[in-house]
């Protein structure tokens, strides 16, 4: 036909292309060590495939499948159910207000080239404040990491010891650890934008306050929206797991049912939760479309909030009505904590006391020596329970993404309503199991899971695997969706198979994020395997428990310092490992 | 005729309406031919571009693809027709964090197996990689084989872009604005390039341009896009200074521009510098 590029190729002086496998021999040192720590990880976890055959299990699983039907729709309960919603909510709002109070001043304090590095920093003589400064931002930091660092059910047993059991202690909680998560994120978004535009104000003499204002805000604020409304779904279900530990609202009316054997009520209840999530997810999307706060620009989403830009123009006049509403629902949020009550007689001398009961921290061998394997127990936890959970994600994540699911409207060709069907309903079934795993918290699949297979680490991992795969797979579907259109136009306008654009042009531009996303769950889930001890799922969290129900609070400050360094050691092993993968 | 277009319409929905992004438009294209679609921005061309590679349907009228009506086609066909379709889009077509020689390879997704993508994720066949180091060499980046492509300027992303083409090896080449973002030098350089695949390859060749001049030199055969219509088509030493006027009419920013370009030929797109005054 015509000469085509063999021809080139074979008449062309070029050099034989280097042959340079892509799975360098070195590496196999690095596999070993990482097939050694997965035994053990495995061996800690106590992983028993064989659990799910025994006959045992099965007759407890169907036992307890058939008493969640019917659910419990009596009027007394389901009155019981929507007070429980209520304190719910209002607990997640009241957590998200005091995590943001929290979270920002801190987050802003905290991001480096603000305070401690970069261009804004380079040319500044050197001089005292400049150096306080510098340190006063790393303090932050620390500080930030140890708000994160002990997991949100943590804080909250402490607070119910220092503020008493009921919400205002949840939402403390929440705000606490919320905020220094939130704070974390705030600073790294704030980082991370386009340096340049700051470099341009700060040549032309800005106040740091006014690059701050003009070049890093705008910048950040879609991310920073969006991640504020992520984290009020986080707190919709870390709210309902704080009712555990008597925070009151669908975790302690869930846990109550569990105990009572009444099976009907808990899948009232599991309904009433994940429609609460479900609700709050709802609002968030609204609200981030409203905002025009998700996708960066360039990418498929993107051009779906550029079409329907219209919409917002609109709204300009109901804009002050839905501040007031907003308003109102924070102070009510906070009255329903608890917040207004009147302060209660010996609060103060109370955390007083609790404080000084708890230092100095127990430091003796033979503690240590009992801590050591519910220790390893926790990392085998949530290492296992992260794979499983990679494993659930990355199966649902394809058949959710829409991208790759739906062809457009405007995509030439012939289409037939039979595969147009098909690919919804594989969609939506893929979307719906997504949100299912994702709307029960681990403490309550922990409790099914115990259910199964018995007490121990094993559920627990089961519990983790299960929860984290539902938030991984919506995290990769929204990842692939929102990879940079073009590229992958490009690939499809050369004639590539689905399967081929997904290999060659999604996954290569959506690795480093998909790899960020599952290091920062694995860090999560470390958190959540030191808690799982609190209702028999293993680890540390029952040594915690222990000691606080005992009054050991000073063995508690001991187990808290353990966590605390086992967190940092393994988000900085985390760090590292992400900012190599996303250097590839 | 390779591409055939009868009354193709494509209206999209929007706010204040039904808008005719092109409207009836009947051409054909015959092999090996070589065209130019002018027009003001908002004409038109990129729409009519995207429906030409087959990634938009047109809302009435029959495309004709080498004699085959795209409309009709299954998502198999399509593929096979997409696979004979070189495209070359103005800018962030390459997938930014895979090497210059893996986003060559890419060309060749169409005509591979699903075994050979598997294979060729972990290493491409010896066949593919040298076919892939001769096309980065034609286009003189066989010693940046290594670089990720967004490590790569402008001008050597646009030049892997044709690698890319070469190594599809396809009957039709669609370059959407070709040259909008290179510098005079690089123009002439991406333009033999280009040129010399489809003349020496006996391939067809469409291209949108808005530089008049660079489509006055390069194409035999104008088609000029006005308000979504079909302005005229002709042989390009048929195309007269009015025609061009009548295309800029009203633009008030081009029209002095039509003039030099027809009397002076130069090299540069003018009318980016007379926007910058």
């Amino acid at each position: 036909m015509n000469p085509s590029i063999n021809n080139i190729a074979r008449n062309s002086t070029a050099q034989e292309w280097p042959q340079a496998p892509r799975v360098k021999l070195s590496r196999i040192g690095v596999a070993i060590a990482v097939a050694v720590g997965l035994i053990i990880c495995w061996r800690a976890a106590e992983i028993r495939p064989t659990a799910f055959f025994e006959p045992g299990t099965a007759a407890a699983l169907w036992a307890f499948i058939r008493g969640l039907f019917p659910p419990d729709l009596s009027l007394e309960f389901v009155r019981v159910v929507g007070a429980a919603i209520i304190r719910t909510a209002a607990l997640a709002i009241a957590g998200t207000t005091l995590a943001i109070a929290i979270g920002f001043p801190l987050g802003v304090m905290s991001t480096p080239t603000l305070w401690q590095r970069g261009v804004l920093l380079a040319g500044e003589p050197p001089g005292v404040m400049r150096v306080a400064m510098a340190w006063l931002s790393r303090v932050c930091r620390a500080l930030l990491g140890l708000l994160r660092a002990v997991p949100d059910l943590m804080w909250g047993l402490f607070f119910v010891v220092a503020v008493g059991l009921g919400p205002l202690a949840g939402a403390l909680a929440l705000g606490v650890s919320y905020g220094g998560m939130l704070g974390r994120v705030y600073a790294d978004v704030f980082e991370d934008v386009d340096p340049r535009a700051l470099e341009a104000l700060h040549a032309t003499g800005a106040r740091r306050l006014q690059v701050f204002l003009r070049a890093i805000w705008p910048q950040a604020k879609p991310s920073i929206v969006a991640y504020t409304l992520y984290l009020l779904e986080c707190c919709a279900r870390s709210a309902a797991v704080l009712g555990f530990i008597g925070a009151g609202g669908i975790g302690y009316e869930i846990n109550l049912s569990m105990r009572l054997f009444e099976y009907g009520q808990v899948l009232t209840l599991i309904m009433a939760l994940v429609g609460l999530v479900a609700a709050t997810d709802f609002f968030s999307r609204y609200l981030r479309r409203r905002l025009h706060a998700n996708a960066p620009a360039g990418s498929l989403a993107h051009e779906h909030f550029e079409n329907e830009r219209g919409l917002r123009s609109r709204a300009d006049g109901r804009t002050r009505a839905t501040i007031v509403i907003f308003v109102a629902t924070i102070a009510a949020s906070f009255y329903v904590t608890g917040f207004f009550s009147e302060t209660r007689t010996g609060l103060l001398s109370r955390i007083v006391h609790f404080i000084g009961e708890s230092f100095p921290p127990e430091l003796n061998a033979a503690l240590l020596r009992q801590l050591a394997w519910p220790l390893v127990q926790t990392i085998g936890i949530s290492v296992m329970g992260t794979l499983i959970g990679i494993a659930i994600g990355a199966a649902l994540s394809l058949p959710a993404t829409s991208t790759l699911i739906f062809t457009g409207d405007d995509e030439a060709g012939s289409r037939s309503l039979i595969t147009r069907g098909a690919r919804a309903f594989v969609y939506y079934a893929a979307r719906l199991t997504l949100n299912m795993l994702r709307s029960i918290p681990e403490l309550v699949w922990v409790l099914m899971c115990i259910l199964a297979v018995g007490l121990g680490p094993f559920p627990g991992t089961l519990a983790i695997g299960l929860h984290s795969g539902g938030v991984l797979g919506k995290l990769y579907a929204e990842t692939l969706e929102e990879v940079p259109a073009r590229p992958v136009e490009a690939l499809r306008a050369s004639g590539a198979r689905p399967l081929q654009i997904l290999l060659w042009g999604i996954w290569p531009q959506a690795r480093p994020t998909l790899i960020s996303y599952t290091v920062l769950r694995w860090e999560m889930n470390l958190r959540v395997s030191t808690i799982l001890g609190l209702v028999g799922g293993g680890g540390l969290g029952q040594a915690i428990y222990n000691n606080v129900q005992l009054g050991f609070y000073s063995r508690t400050t001991t187990i808290v310092a353990i966590v605390y360094v086992l967190v940092i050691t393994m988000d900085w092993m985390g760090d590292r490992l992400r900012s190599r993968r996303t250097a590839i | 005729m390779i591409y055939s277009l009868k009354e193709i319409t494509k209206s999209y929905q929007s706010r204040q309406g039904v808008v005719r992004a092109l409207d009836e438009l009947t051409f054909d294209v015959r092999p090996t031919e070589r065209v130019a679609l002018l027009g003001p921005s908002g004409a038109g061309k990129t729409t009519l571009f995207r429906l030409l590679n087959a990634t938009l349907r047109p809302t009435s009228g029959t495309l004709r693809f080498d004699g085959h009506e795209v409309s009709a086609m299954s998502s198999r066909e399509l593929r096979q027709m997409r696979r004979r379709i070189g495209t070359i889009y103005q800018q962030h077509q390459l997938v930014p964090s895979l090497s210059a020689l893996d986003n060559t390879l890419c060309g060749k997704l169409g005509s591979w197996s699903l075994f050979e993508t598997a294979r060729s994720a972990a290493l491409p066949s010896k066949d593919n990689a040298t076919q892939a180091m001769a096309a980065l060499e034609l286009v003189g980046l066989a010693d940046k084989h290594r670089a990720r492509a967004d490590e790569l300027s402008g001008g050597q992303q646009q030049r892997l872009t044709i690698a890319r083409v070469l190594m599809q090896d396809p009957d039709v080449i669609l370059a959407d604005e070709p040259f909008a973002s290179l510098d005079p030098a690089l123009t002439e350089t991406i333009a033999s390039l280009l040129l010399g695949l489809a003349q020496n390859g006996k391939r067809t060749l469409v291209a949108t341009l808005h530089d008049v001049d660079l489509a006055l030199r390069f194409f035999p055969r104008i088609i000029a896009l006005r308000n979504a219509r079909v302005l005229f088509d002709k042989l390009t030493s048929e195309v007269s200074r009015e025609d061009l006027k009548s295309l800029y009419a009203g633009d008030s920013d081009l029209e002095p521009l039509v003039d030099t370009a027809i009397e002076t030929p130069s090299r540069e797109p003018k009318h980016k510098q007379h926007r910058a005054q």
